[in-house]
């Protein structure tokens, strides 16, 4: 039976005032809140449990990693990109090692392009991976959370293999890489390649296709076309909306050209579509992995190195796909072995700024669904 | 006072006069701190990287629920453990300070990650963070590392649970003096205790080596070959793939309707001779404030460049003026146009963005930020990322602040 809140069902004596009026308030959420993923901070104007407004407060943690950057030289610049986006650090390290590709023009041998593209491959399924796990907590799904980590922590351990490291990586240098891979990659990734395939249909039974996750995310956080494109969100959020834009397929760098994948676009925008991108990219990356192992060349890994990088008098500009969206780098030299300026152009960034467009008109409990389908990362968004 | 209040107070100190009564007491003492030991329960607090660890160290392969440290609290008010996961800025420390003193007693600190040790790699030439958080709270344990591996914040862990067992009656419920200034000092410290175990350690290694001499005579030390340094060769570029609108074109357009709009002057073009401008070539405009408005206008609007997406606004500080820097980027064709302005004085203004791109408000923001700049016809302009009252606007060149820099020695 269909209940109309504001006439009285049958039964009852009194009926409920018509107009009732409402009250709003605002609510402070963060920056100590296990559902903003870190230190943002949101403050909320409510009407009962309905968002009215949204406003974000960033910088508590805000580092300084701008400034920073024009006091070392860089080389030494490199560590600290993959302390922007840390679940992308490859990528960053790509950014940066292009953008000072650029300024000297230096090549990269064939291997170190393969190494490039297979192990940022990797870490876009790994970093999908945890967001798939935590948006499943989120929603009080924490089985979600231990089977996405058990297979993120398998991909964890090649890196750790690879490079030492298991987060931030500082792997990429100008030219190639810093070491070559092991004989053990190839096999590892084949394994490992195996085991996500099955994965990815486990996840499909597990939330994708469960109904309760369907109900929160279907119809809800919808971000249209034009409201993303306005708001400059790139990645996911911007092909969940619609906007066929990945910059390794529109703008393509290292040789990302030669593989054969699609970019995957949602059609309405709200949260399941951000969802389901990002679920079928892991699927196109790892056909991009499986592509590149095909092919891997042998041959040096790097190209010459230089005792000191002067970048010449100029400004450069770099752009990659990461896990998020475009991270873009924009480097002015000025001929000594310092950078003059370099500003990071970060995903998050933008993916935030359009958060009270999604986020109005529903509950709190579908803001955290939303703050999670962003796929935010505060140090990328505070640098 | 509660059951927990009675069982280490009051009991303890009825007993502890009578004769024998010490030796119960430390019974007791004992099984409330294994109770205690292997039941943390840790408030989800994570800034920065050290928390994906953090994360990785709860979930299926670490799992430290092994070690009792099970329920992640959310709100302060039911936790006892803090594991500061990451960077502490400036504006994140008081409300550090409130979540520690919200906390029940016993409460216990882990600083994890180089960053909340002593600042880590931003240590230096940061304006903006707080080196180490022992400057704000008591840390019981350090655990090193950028960041490090779960097994150490187990081991972390574990270390931490020995000191909780070992917490005797002089000190039952842990509460630490707030308002005498924390364990500042305590780098300098431990570096003279780590000088005299060095001290130790050479003088026995010297004894030993000379008794390893002693009883054998024949022996020829090992000599380590250096590998040789790795040569790389030298690669040729691979030509840039151009996407979209060529950069020849896109100036053309541009040229026609401002003639006075010039490419900004880089190293391998020439701003009076557009032919020069390869697929390599960064397309940039060098426009007066007088254009800025109306050149931005044209570009977005514009039917053949669609420039729909703004993907940043930035400013160059160039000592004596700045130039103001608007990226664009189309995601129809894949071109992109950089539009550089100066503006100069003490206080530049330059026209907002906001209207055209609604992205542009929260760019806007951060230049006014950090660099002084102001937007006229801006909805909202405050700072973005520091606080209200923080002096000056770090990003320029001669940003000065020796209570909050510390100068790169090298």
């Amino acid at each position: 039976m269909e209940i109309n809140h504001l006439q009285a069902p049958p039964g009852f004596t009194d009926t409920a005032a018509a107009e009732a009026t409402t009250e709003e308030y605002y609510l402070n959420m963060g920056p100590q809140h296990p559902g903003t993923h870190g230190v943002l901070r949101l403050v909320l104007r409510l009407d009962g449990e309905n968002v009215q407004e949204v406003v974000p407060h960033l910088g508590y943690v805000h580092r300084a990693i701008e400034k920073m950057a024009e006091n070392q030289t860089y080389l030494q610049n490199i560590h600290l990109t993959d302390r922007l986006d840390y679940l992308s650090s490859f990528m960053n390290n790509l950014g940066l090692c292009m953008a000072i590709e650029k300024g000297l023009g230096i090549g990269v041998p064939e291997r170190g392009e393969y190494i490039r593209v297979m192990l940022c491959e990797l870490q876009r399924i790994q970093s999908h991976l945890l967001w798939w796990g935590v948006l499943g907590m989120d929603m009080g799904a924490v089985t979600a959370f231990l089977y996405g980590f058990k297979e993120r922590e398998m991909i964890t351990d090649i890196f750790e293999e690879v490079c030492g490291n298991r987060l931030t990586m500082n792997f990429f240098r100008p030219g190639g890489s810093s070491a070559d891979v092991p004989d053990t990659f190839l096999p590892r990734v084949a394994t490992v390649i195996e085991r996500l395939k099955r994965a990815l249909d486990e996840y499909q039974t597990l939330l994708t296709d469960n109904i309760i996750f369907q109900e929160r995310t279907r119809g809800i956080g919808v971000l249209s076309r034009e409201k993303a494109l306005s708001y400059g969100c790139t990645g996911p959020v911007l092909r969940g909306s619609g906007v066929q834009y990945d910059g390794r397929k529109n703008n393509p760098y290292s040789i990302y050209e030669r593989f054969d994948f699609e970019v995957p676009v949602g059609q309405g925008g709200d949260s399941f579509d951000r969802y389901l991108v990002r679920m079928e990219e892991m699927a196109q990356s790892i056909k991009i992995v499986q592509q590149a192992m095909e092919t891997f060349p042998t041959g040096p890994y790097r190209s010459k190195e230089f005792s000191k990088y002067r970048i010449p008098t100029g400004s450069y500009f770099s752009q990659v796909e990461t896990a998020r969206g475009l991270l873009g780098i924009y480097m002015v030299a000025d001929g000594t072995a310092k950078p003059y300026r370099l500003k990071y152009r970060s995903p998050s960034f933008s993916n935030l700024s359009a958060i009270n467009e999604m986020a109005v008109g529903y509950k709190i409990a579908d803001l955290i669904t939303i703050i999670s389908t962003l796929d935010l990362v505060i140090p990328d968004i505070d640098r | 006072m509660g059951v927990a209040g009675i069982v280490t107070e009051t009991i303890p100190k009825i007993l502890d006069p009578l004769p024998g009564g010490r030796h119960l007491v430390n019974g007791i003492e004992f099984i409330v701190g294994w109770a205690r030991a292997n039941s943390l329960w840790p408030l989800v607090y994570g800034t920065a990287c050290c928390a994906m660890e953090m994360m990785a160290t709860g979930a299926s392969r670490h799992d430290w629920a092994r070690f009792g440290v099970e329920v992640a609290r959310a709100t302060p008010r039911q936790a006892d453990l803090i594991v500061l996961a990451g960077t502490i800025v400036e504006k994140m420390g008081n409300n550090l300070v409130t979540l520690y003193q919200q906390m029940p007693g016993p409460k216990y600190v882990i600083a994890m990650g180089s960053c909340s040790i002593s600042g880590g790699p931003f240590y230096y030439d940061s304006y903006s963070i707080v080196r180490g958080g022992d400057r704000l709270i008591p840390v019981d344990v350090y655990v090193p590392g950028c960041p490090p591996r779960p097994e150490a914040l187990l081991y972390g862990i574990m270390h931490l649970q020995k000191l909780i067992r070992k917490e005797g009656r002089h000190n039952p419920w842990k509460v630490k003096e707030f308002e005498t200034p924390p364990c500042i000092d305590i780098h300098s410290n431990s570096k003279k205790e780590w000088v005299e175990i060095e001290t130790q350690k050479q003088a026995g290694m010297t004894t030993a080596r000379e008794r390893f001499k002693a009883e054998n005579p024949d022996y020829v030390p090992y000599k380590a070959v250096r590998r040789p340094k790795d040569k790389f060769p030298e690669v040729p570029r691979r030509p840039v793939v151009q996407s979209g609108l060529a950069n020849q074109d896109i100036y053309a357009i541009v040229h026609e309707v401002f003639p006075e709009v010039k490419q900004v002057k880089q190293e391998n073009t020439d701003a009076e001779n557009d032919k020069k401008l390869t697929s390599e070539t960064l397309l940039e405009f060098a426009v007066t404030k007088d254009h800025y408005l109306s050149l931005l206008t044209l570009l977005k609007t514009h039917a053949t460049l669609q420039m729909d997406l703004l993907l940043q606004v930035t400013a160059i500080d160039q000592h004596d003026f700045f130039h103001i820097l608007v990226h664009l980027l189309s995601t129809r064709h894949g071109h992109k146009i950089f539009v550089r302005c100066p503006v100069a004085g003490e206080q530049p203004e330059i026209e907002t963005l906001s209207h055209l791109y609604r992205g542009a408000e929260w760019h806007e923001r951060e230049v006014y930020d950090l660099f002084g700049i102001i937007f006229r016809g801006h909805p909202d302009l405050r700072r973005l990322f520091l606080k209200e009252d923080f002096p000056g606007h770090p990003l320029r060149k001669n940003f000065k602040d020796p209570s909050r820099i510390v100068k790169r020695p090298y």
